[in-house]
């Protein structure tokens, strides 16, 4: 039977990082209430009196069962944890959903892209990649609004030592670049060369418009892994919240290929043409 | 399909079952199966309420531990439960296998299901393979009317016999299970032709209906949530916390509606689903499509007409799936 109870999780500590977002600290109360995640996969965070929301770890759960999450105060359930102290009890519930396919990245060319919060779950994706034997060669491009609102600023820092890290932001130029993700592609791909893979994560419409690019640039839609965000209230398939047609992103997702979410996601015989320009 | 193996009896009065259920468990009735005119008609609310409960408390947090809330339902009787609400029945138990509080209050329920005899106003279940006799599979007891004096009661589960034994019935003969399929042969030849449904359905998995057929459908839904509320297969939920009078916190889940505007919307104000349109789509494809279908072994709707008899938009099933057959002929001329 599927249990929709949280466990008890303590809030260790935060710090600020990036605009209205917190890295947080949460230790389990019983450290071996959770099976282990692997990168992608998420948890549902349970803020007593307020409700529940789906986040990534950013760090699975260590030997003490201290894990790391990002959370940026957007709805109700995030102000109701950005309102809690330190060292208060709030529950999660996990891991859930299907994460990214580690070994189809072994030992690949891999672009990883991301947008605002959407770097969050590439980030535990990243440090098991690097810690590999396997490991692919990595870069990173990370598009934000401003750089005010860049998040997981400590963790690009470290990767930078490990491989090439793009930041591009809308409102200045960084090393000469300045946009989106979408306008750097040219730049990074003339330093990097082609990949073979790329990971996407980030609001809906730039992972669309990014994957179609690549497909028109010759890489293959099953090349091409990307993870999607849905509302959700049950993370086990039953509440319908997260729908995607006739699937659910919190079991048969979050983490989709761009072939498989093209056949999933409907268009409609009047607009396909419009689809990926929106 | 294998045969469950089944026990048949006759009844003068289905009345004497109820009483003789009602000694150990409690009985509630969902139809009258002594009112003529009414047997064949299934009431306005199913018995999805009954197991899948529209508010559920799942759990309590006391300030430190989070502690599950199962409920303990005592044993019940579902009496005279139609073939379209049992298949719905079947339909859910699949869908919610693992879901605990569900499951315990479907294990205290004994299911007594009736056959229909004549179509009821809006009723289709003999084209969706949903009625009007009772599958077998789907009831622990069936009633069926061989005539007003005559009832012939078929049991077909092990939970069924366990809850009939002691009751003082005289055998039936298989003259009376003949007699049986003859009603619901009859029955079925009174249904109109549902040719227009196959297309519709055909249409709607050959993904031939543009946003423009949808659209239009959109501004005539109220999102009033009858369809959802009253649809015997809907299961979507949400859940709220609730703050007790005694300080600790219960999560509770309810019935939500997929046609809400709200229903996908995140807290980004992302919505993926944001037409009413594309909500109206979701909610027909969803019933109908092929996926479902492989799954579940069967459609998502189960022909008891309660969408079309309750939307005041009018765009229950029979409002839509014509539509649909319309423009999927259109389309092909």
């Amino acid at each position: 039977m599927q249990t929709l109870t949280p466990t008890s999780i303590k809030i260790i500590d935060y710090y600020d990082d990036g605009l209205n977002a917190r890295h947080y600290r949460f230790q389990l109360l019983d450290k071996h209430s959770i099976s282990a995640p692997t990168p992608g996969q998420f948890f549902m965070l349970h803020v007593p009196g307020v409700g529940a929301a789906p986040f990534t770890f950013t760090a699975p759960p260590d030997g003490d069962g201290v894990f790391r999450a990002l959370v940026r105060r957007m709805g109700s359930v995030t102000q109701g944890l950005f309102s809690c102290q330190n060292g208060a009890i709030v529950g999660m519930r996990g891991p859930y959903g299907k994460g990214w396919p580690l070994q189809q990245f072994a030992g690949k060319r891999l672009l990883l892209i991301a947008g605002g919060c959407g770097l969050a779950p590439l980030s535990n994706l990243i440090d098991q990649l690097s810690a590999s034997d396997t490991r692919p060669q990595m870069a990173l491009i990370y598009g934000a609004a401003t750089t005010a609102a860049q998040v997981l600023n400590p963790e690009r820092q470290r990767w930078r030592e490990q491989m090439p890290v793009y930041d591009v932001v809308e409102d200045k130029p960084i090393n000469g670049l300045m946009g989106n993700a979408l306008d750097v592609l040219d730049h990074v791909l003339g330093e990097q060369g082609f990949p073979d893979m790329l990971a996407l994560c980030g609001p809906e419409t730039m992972m669309r418009l990014i994957a179609s690019d690549f497909v028109e640039r010759g890489l293959d839609a099953s090349a091409i892994m990307l993870s999607v965000e849905r509302r959700m209230h049950c993370a086990v398939g039953s509440c319908g919240h997260c729908y995607i047609e006739h699937e659910y992103a919190c079991k048969q997702g979050p983490t989709y290929s761009w072939d498989q979410y093209q056949a999933l996601v409907y268009t409609s015989p009047s607009d396909q043409q419009l689809s990926y320009h929106c | 399909m294998a045969t469950a193996q089944m026990d048949i009896y006759q009844l003068d009065d289905p009345q004497l079952l109820a009483t003789y259920l009602a000694q150990s468990m409690q009985v509630h009735s969902l139809a009258d199966p002594l009112l003529d005119d009414k047997q064949s008609r299934p009431p306005i609310s199913s018995a999805k309420d009954f197991f899948f409960q529209e508010k559920e408390n799942l759990f309590v947090f006391d300030g430190e531990c989070f502690r599950e809330t199962l409920p303990t339902p005592s044993p019940v009787a579902l009496f005279g439960v139609h073939s379209c609400d049992l298949t719905a029945i079947a339909y859910q138990d699949q869908f919610f296998a693992d879901d605990p509080y569900y499951q315990a209050r479907r294990q205290q329920a004994l299911l007594v299901g009736i056959d229909c005899n004549t179509p009821c106003d809006y009723g289709f279940c003999y084209a969706v393979n949903a009625g009007p006799g009772v599958d077998l599979e789907y009831a622990d007891i069936i009633l069926h009317r061989l005539n007003h004096q005559q009832w012939l009661l078929v049991v077909s589960s092990e939970k069924g016999r366990l809850a009939i034994s002691g009751f003082d019935v005289t055998p039936a003969d298989s003259a009376a299970l003949r007699q049986r399929e003859q009603h619901i042969d009859h029955c079925e030849q009174q249904f109109g032709d549902f040719s227009e449904l196959h297309r519709a359905i055909e249409a709607i998995n050959n993904e031939q209906l543009a946003d423009s057929f949808w659209e239009p459908m959109g501004l005539q839904c109220l999102s009033c949530s009858g369809c959802t509320t009253l649809c015997p297969t809907c299961s979507c939920y949400g859940t709220r916390d609730v703050h007790n009078n005694d300080g600790q916190i219960t999560e509770q889940r309810f019935w939500d509606s997929c046609l809400f505007e709200g229903f996908q919307r995140e807290a980004s104000q992302h919505n993926p689903s944001l037409t009413a349109g594309s909500r109206v789509r979701r909610f027909w494809t969803h019933k109908f499509n092929q996926h479902t279908a492989d799954q579940f072994n069967r459609y998502g709707c189960v022909g008891c007409g309660r969408c079309e008899q309750t939307c005041p938009g009018v765009i229950g099933v029979h409002s839509v799936m014509k539509r649909a057959a319309l423009h999927a002929n259109t389309d092909a001329n």
